[in-house]
């Protein structure tokens, strides 16, 4: 498209700019997806910062859970600094995105999306933050909220009363369920796999007669690892199993990650704890697991979860976190077998056990016992203050990217 | 007309998506250009009823093609999918030859006369002039491995038929994927794709739909259906109305002669917007006059 030298160079610029921020904040772009971002723009011709907004999502995004970071980072780098019609023709240099001013923000900029309230967080940074490590980690509000409610962060939450519940769930679906990525770290890491082919691996694969697409997808893919979270809602549980249910929501909301529940069978969540209001998701959670608060039976819904989906790819490579007392009194062999299984196919399995803290706590009796070979990271989260280590666990498990091991697993 | 000249901006074809019945904003209207400009293969997800199907009629039918549909489901592979031996024909075709004392070879019986094309394939060998419109509907529900094969398609734009060889798009189809998220797709298929996420559409945009697919609807009782649906999708229910169940409320009420909706309209009517009994059940303990505003 002519006429629009100027303009064309400082979109490339930012393109590419926007490209990498967007990236190391946790919004992972193959090269693929630039391109067609540069080819949209050029298509469509955005002349307000909206359109541009759009053309820019539509094509860098993949998920809906991504679009919170999105629009953090398409803030910072697009508010007050263009309107392009206004910039066609005069001479603008392009700012590289790092030293972009973004204490400006678009009155609608929060509107935009539909879904206002949670980016506050992420949007208010200012450009000296934009490269450090600890970007965005803590959220102000949350902060000052749990600081407001120290006493709470200590206690059990199978003492606490029914308030202070509902605060402490209030204050669990805020947490950042992972650490946000690092930016420096980060981007060394990732340009290295950027320049793999993906229809030469493809081409080579087929010449080999294996799966090629398999082959691509786990050789090149480099992003935080699938989050498995699998909560016991039995009747021994049941002071920490609506807390559970909370965090399990914002990882299902901010991560992607798969939730299931279970009491005598396996009931997944993930849909369900997708929707938007928390009272509605908690509701439909409960309908969904009918056997809520009754028994347990560790050893059989393991095995179940193996069966029906585990093996089936969505536990491969994954960090799977169960949260469960270990209380099973019938089969404890059984709990051992799937354990065993389970950590054959899994990257990381986090064991959170609530009793822990207890000081009747054995860990040596039933499923617990057999279960503990098999555990990576075995933590408490009885309280506020433990789950921050849950939390941690979680993060630490999922953001080590170690995309060459993964392709042993790929038959060929 | 060449499609750039036919969809020359995203503004035209938001208006000319409007003059086929189907309403778009910014966001979706963005996408859909890419999806036909780029081109590039466009995943649509959002809850039920909130328009994924129609976007992609919409789209075929503005550009005076055919809409190719592919329905997903657990277990599809590629012969219900991309083609299928006609074995019956073969067979016939083995008969005819024998019964005329000469031999059918190997190479005839596996040529494009015993071929079923299957709807990849139809989208493929579409010849234009413009491009066929693909719908891969509610993706989610076929397997990994259907999935894999799917994106080797679309990022080749060719299929491979062990007897024929490699065919190639004559004019790649634009495609729609849609999910209900029902599981996770796989990144690379992902990335392969454009991605838009359609919203439950704001008051104003659910009102000027169902106006436009209602036209002799009152725009008081379109108004109230509106913001009655929305009230519905804040309680506990299965299945949330989408902007399809509020088209039907107020068919529904029209034809019961309904002009203003109360909790005595809302009674009769309630079926026509929440299809399950369970979910009647939680609207009829919150209250239909509530319900209805009242
Ligand atoms: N933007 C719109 N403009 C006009 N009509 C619309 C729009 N969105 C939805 N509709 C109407 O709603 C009906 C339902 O839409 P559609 O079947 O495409 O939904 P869907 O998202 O595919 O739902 P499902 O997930 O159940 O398949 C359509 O028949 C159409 O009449
Ligand atoms: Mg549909």
């Amino acid at each position: 498209m002519g006429g629009r030298g100027v303009a064309d160079n400082l979109f490339s610029d930012i393109v590419a700019g926007f490209g990498q921020l967007l990236h190391s904040a946790g919004v992972p772009l193959a090269p693929e997806q630039s391109v067609r971002f540069a080819r949209a723009i050029s298509a469509a011709q955005p002349e307000t910062v909206d359109e541009l907004y759009w053309i820019a999502r539509v094509t860098l995004l993949t998920g809906h859970n991504q679009t919170e970071i999105f629009d953090a980072v398409f803030n910072q780098v697009f508010m007050g600094l263009i309107d392009f019609a206004d910039s066609r023709g005069q001479s603008m240099h392009a700012a590289p995105p790092e030293s972009t001013p973004a204490g400006e923000r678009s009155p609608n900029a929060d509107e935009r999306s539909g879904q206002s309230s949670t980016s506050n967080n992420v949007t208010s940074a200012t450009p000296g933050e934009s490269n450090t490590d600890d970007q965005n980690s803590e959220d102000p509000q949350v902060l000052a909220a749990v600081s407001d409610t120290e006493r709470l962060a200590e206690k059990d939450f199978a003492s606490c009363t029914e308030d202070e519940l509902a605060l402490i769930r209030r204050l669990v679906e805020q947490l950042p369920v992972v650490p946000p990525p690092r930016v420096g770290r980060r981007m060394k890491r990732h340009s290295s796999g950027r320049k793999i082919d993906i229809r030469a691996t493809l081409r080579r694969a087929h010449r080999y007669g294996g799966d090629p697409v398999d082959m691509v997808m786990r050789k090149r893919i480099q992003r935080p690892r699938r989050v498995v979270l699998i909560a016991d809602v039995s009747g021994s549980m049941e002071p920490y199993a609506r807390v559970y249910l909370h965090l399990m929501r914002g990882a299902v909301q901010a991560l992607g990650a798969e939730a299931f529940v279970f009491a005598t069978r396996l009931t997944r969540l993930t849909r369900a704890l997708g929707v938007t209001h928390p009272d509605v998701a908690y509701r439909k959670a409960v309908a969904a697991a009918p056997d809520w608060s009754g028994g347990t039976r560790i050893g059989q819904t393991l095995t179940q979860f193996l069966n029906e989906y585990g093996r089936r790819g969505l536990a491969r490579g994954a960090v799977i976190v169960i949260v469960s007392d270990g209380w099973e009194v019938d089969s404890p062999g059984l709990v051992g077998e799937a354990m065993e299984r389970l950590s054959r196919l899994a990257h990381h399995i986090v064991w959170v056990n609530p009793r822990k803290a207890a000081e009747s706590f054995q860990p040596l009796v039933g499923g617990m016992a057999a279960a503990m070979p098999y555990i990576d990271t075995f933590i408490s989260g009885h309280s506020l203050r433990a789950l921050e280590e849950v939390m941690a666990a979680i993060g630490n498990a999922t953001n080590r990217i170690t995309p060459v091991a993964t392709t042993t697993k790929v038959s060929v | 007309m060449s499609i750039t000249e036919h969809i020359p901006t995203i503004g035209a074809l938001t208006e000319q998506l409007a003059t086929h019945d189907y309403l778009v904003d910014p966001g979706l209207a963005s996408a859909l250009f890419c999806a036909v400009r780029l081109p590039q293969p466009l995943l649509l997800e959002g809850e039920a009823g909130v328009g994924k199907t129609q976007a992609a009629k919409a789209l075929a039918s503005l550009l005076d093609t055919p809409l190719i549909r592919l329905q997903c489901f657990e277990g599809i592979d590629a012969s219900e999918a991309l083609y299928e031996w006609n074995y019956p024909r073969q067979l016939l075709g083995i008969r005819v030859a024998e019964a005329q004392g000469t031999h059918l070879a190997e190479d005839s019986l596996f040529s494009r006369d015993f071929l079923i094309e299957r709807p990849l394939l139809q989208a493929l060998e579409h010849p234009g002039p413009n491009p066929a419109v693909l719908l891969i509907d509610e993706v989610d529900r076929a397997d990994e491995e259907f999935e894999a094969f799917l994106f080797e398609m679309l990022a080749e734009s060719s299929v491979t038929v062990p007897e024929l060889g490699t065919l190639k798009a004559v004019i790649s189809p634009i495609v729609i994927l849609t999910s209900n998220r029902t599981r996770d797709l796989h990144d690379a298929l992902k990335r392969r794709c454009l991605y838009h996420w359609i919203d439950y559409p704001d008051l104003a945009h659910a009102t000027a739909i169902v106006r436009l697919r209602v036209p002799l609807a009152p725009k008081d009782l379109v108004e109230q259906v509106t913001q009655a649906v929305q009230r519905l999708r804040g309680l506990d229910v299965q299945k949330p109305p989408g902007v399809a169940e509020a088209i039907d409320w107020v068919h529904a009420a029209m034809l019961l002669g309904v002009g203003r909706l109360d909790g005595a309209a809302v009674e009769q009517t309630l079926g026509s917007v929440l299809k399950y009994r369970e979910d009647q059940d939680v609207a009829r303990t919150q209250g239909l006059a509530w319900v209805a505003g009242e």
